[in-house]
């Protein structure tokens, strides 16, 4: 921004720097031209009225234009360096009420009215929420959801913790293979994950079906085509809770186990008196992750059994099956009222979490 | 020990004695061996099974599915791209073009205010902070109907903005950023300061270079994201010319009989969609599992 000569408040956005005796600064080489308020003014001086708190005073008289107004006290930060840094959280700031927080609080708002996308929205108060606990598919996808979350978390969660105890205690280099290889699943996306899961649990002549020389039909049997969505999540996300336990590990003093070898522990009396306590947090953390991301699943129940509109059938269908069903219905304050009573476990869970962990200052990770 | 070391040898020459408890292995050395092989197989089959179906006829997936191909075709995949017109072709480059933006934006304006956060001092940083971290716990879900509400208004569905803007005020970016950036010796910062540098100049001349570890782990974690959206590509991008290749597949259908999902092609897509991931993955290990954990760590 160039900013003329006679305009002494030279508020500048920019803070305008001191130039020092020893030139060129960290990059070496191009001393003065980096200070850009000094080159447009033609300041050969390259000094400013703008002065820090550092400024000496006798400079400062020397350039009677600013010091006019802009002679600072010695202790008042210029206003553009006291705009600085609200103008490098603008952007974000911006963006994330306009098109996050503005609307998580709108949705609020709207759970209370019916608005069909057109017309007025009317008062209606909590008769969306009256409405969404009576109806008799918002708590079968309930249930569901709570089959995926607590079977999901049981499975992976005690997979991975094994899997990253046997890697982190086991062969040495053997990190190098088996971290990136028990991974590699977290990296494919969901969908693709789901649409290979439907061959491998295809009814009929599916890869399950002919390794185990069974015949399930798993895209009609309400429990083992919940099972199958199980097997999904955790052969998907097994590979990131892993790492997670692999860093909490990796937290734990190691001096502890040698100590606890020389006292004879075995190896299972070291996995339950020294790491399970010292990877309290881990753990709680990722409970906590795991139950948002079962809440939230969509994807992979729906893709692998899915018909022809792309959804899963009743029996497997996910919570936020209801709200992609309002949304698309233009049930825009019904859509709001399910994303709302999706929330209510995620802070019940946070919360519980957030309190186990007060008044817990030691332990690791 | 070390006294022992120092009087006894010179430092460094011949050769590190064995530890003891290497040279018996036992059994449970490979016991150990033989779970982890266990469980990379089954985290590497569902990989193979999509590959070798990919060289399947669509007849054949469904008669030998978990078995190696009897005449290796391409077929699915020369169907795969000529799929109605080259939607495929299409899809694919718009996932790509969302993404990349997407991810541009998302790691430029996190960086911006994770700089301010981390390095300067300005009112209400901490609380402002703090209530932004809080906000993590809100799914993104509960934003989607008034989402939906404001760019049907503005008459934006089915463009790609709509797919792009919800995406780049990422918290999780701006936490994992700061800090990393709170790391940065103030020192460092103090020097250039005194040498005359803005704050945008220190920005990008000290703390974006210093930072491109945790730029680049967050740049990937972001892409992978949205390369896998599904949901909200869903609703606001049905239209074929900006829908991306997530919602395209699952949709595919035989192009001669209809209503029938051929497996050839559908493995085929999901090859295409997997490999540039994979390849990324296995390029960028560190950062990406680094960038897991750093997610984590936080409290």
């Amino acid at each position: 921004m160039r900013v003329g000569p006679s305009q002494s408040g030279r508020t500048a956005l920019t803070p305008v720097p001191l130039p020092r005796t020893g030139r060129g600064a960290y990059d070496g080489g191009e001393p003065v031209a980096r200070i850009p308020v000094d080159a447009a003014t033609g300041s050969g001086t390259g000094t400013s009225a703008m002065a820090t708190t550092t400024q000496p005073t006798d400079v400062v008289r020397s350039r009677p234009l600013a010091a006019v107004r802009a002679a600072p006290r010695p202790r008042q930060r210029a206003l553009g360096e006291r705009l600085t840094p609200y103008l490098f959280i603008a952007p974000f700031l911006v963006s994330f009420v306009v098109l996050f927080l503005g609307p998580a609080l709108y949705s609020l708002v709207l759970s209370l009215y019916r608005y069909r996308g057109y017309g007025a929205a009317s008062w209606v108060g909590p008769a969306n929420y009256e409405r969404l606990l009576g109806y008799h598919q918002f708590w079968a996808s309930w249930s569901n959801t709570l089959v995926y979350w607590v079977a999901g978390a049981a499975v992976t969660l005690v997979v991975a913790f094994v899997l990253a105890v046997l890697v982190y205690h086991g062969p040495i280099g053997g990190k190098l293979f088996y971290k990136p290889a028990i991974f590699l699943p977290n990296v494919m996306a969901a969908v693709a994950a789901a649409l290979i899961f439907q061959t491998l649990f295809a009814p009929g002549s599916g890869v399950v079906n002919s390794v185990l020389g069974v015949d399930i039909a798993w895209d009609q049997d309400a429990l083992f085509g919940k099972l199958a969505v199980v097997a999904l999540r955790a052969w998907h996300s097994i590979g990131w809770f892993f790492v997670i336990f692999l860093a909490g590990l990796t937290t734990i003093n190691p001096e502890l186990y040698d100590a606890a070898k020389v006292d004879g522990a075995t190896a299972l009396q070291c996995t339950r008196s020294i790491t399970l306590p010292l990877m309290r947090r881990t753990f709680l953390f990722a409970v906590v992750i795991i139950s948002i991301t079962s809440l939230r699943m969509f994807a992979e129940p729906n893709l692998i059994f899915g018909t022809g509109d792309g959804l899963a059938p009743a029996a497997f269908q996910p919570i936020m099956n209801q709200l992609y069903l309002n949304l698309r219905a233009g049930e825009f304050g019904l859509a709001s009222a399910v994303a709302w009573l999706i929330f209510v476990p995620i802070v019940v869970v946070s919360a519980v979490q957030f309190r186990l962990l007060r008044g817990d200052d030691g332990g690791s990770a | 020990m070390s006294m022992a070391a120092r009087t006894v040898q010179p430092p460094a020459l011949g050769p590190v004695p064995v530890p003891a408890r290497r040279r018996h292995l036992d059994w449970r050395h490979w016991a150990v061996h033989a779970a982890l092989l266990v469980a990379v197989v089954g985290s590497l089959y569902p990989f193979a099974l999509m590959l070798l179906n990919s060289f399947k006829t669509d007849t054949e997936v469904l008669r030998n599915t978990a078995g190696w191909p009897i005449a290796p075709t391409l077929a699915s995949y020369e169907a795969l791209l000529t799929y109605e017109g080259s939607q495929v072709v299409r899809s694919f480059a718009n996932s790509v073009l969302i993404a990349t933006v997407s991810t541009l934006l998302a790691v430029f304006i996190a960086a911006l205010a994770a700089f301010a956060f981390a390095k300067l001092r300005f009112r209400g940083r901490n609380v402002l902070f703090g209530a932004l971290l809080a906000t993590l716990m809100v799914p993104y879900e509960v934003t989607l109907p008034p989402l939906f509400i404001m760019f049907a208004r503005l008459g934006w569905l089915n463009t790609y903005q709509v797919q792009i803007l919800p995406t780049v005020a990422s918290v999780f970016g701006l936490f994992m950023i700061r800090q990393y950036m709170l790391s940065i010796p103030d020192e460092l910062l103090e020097a250039s300061r005194l040498d005359g540098a803005t704050p945008w100049q220190q920005f990008w001349q000290i703390v974006v270079p210093v930072s491109a570890p945790v730029l680049g782990a967050f740049a990937i974690l972001h892409f992978i994201g949205m390369w896998n959206a599904y949901l909200w590509p869903l609703i606001v991008a049905t239209s074929p010319a900006v829908k991306p290749i997530m919602t395209l597949l699952p949709t595919i259908r035989d192009p001669l009989i209809g209503f029938v999902t051929p497996w050839g092609m559908v493995m085929a897509g999901c090859v295409l969609v997997t490999v540039p991931l994979v390849a990324v993955f296995l390029m960028f290990q560190d950062k990406f599992m680094s960038g897991v954990v750093a997610g984590a760590t936080k409290g």
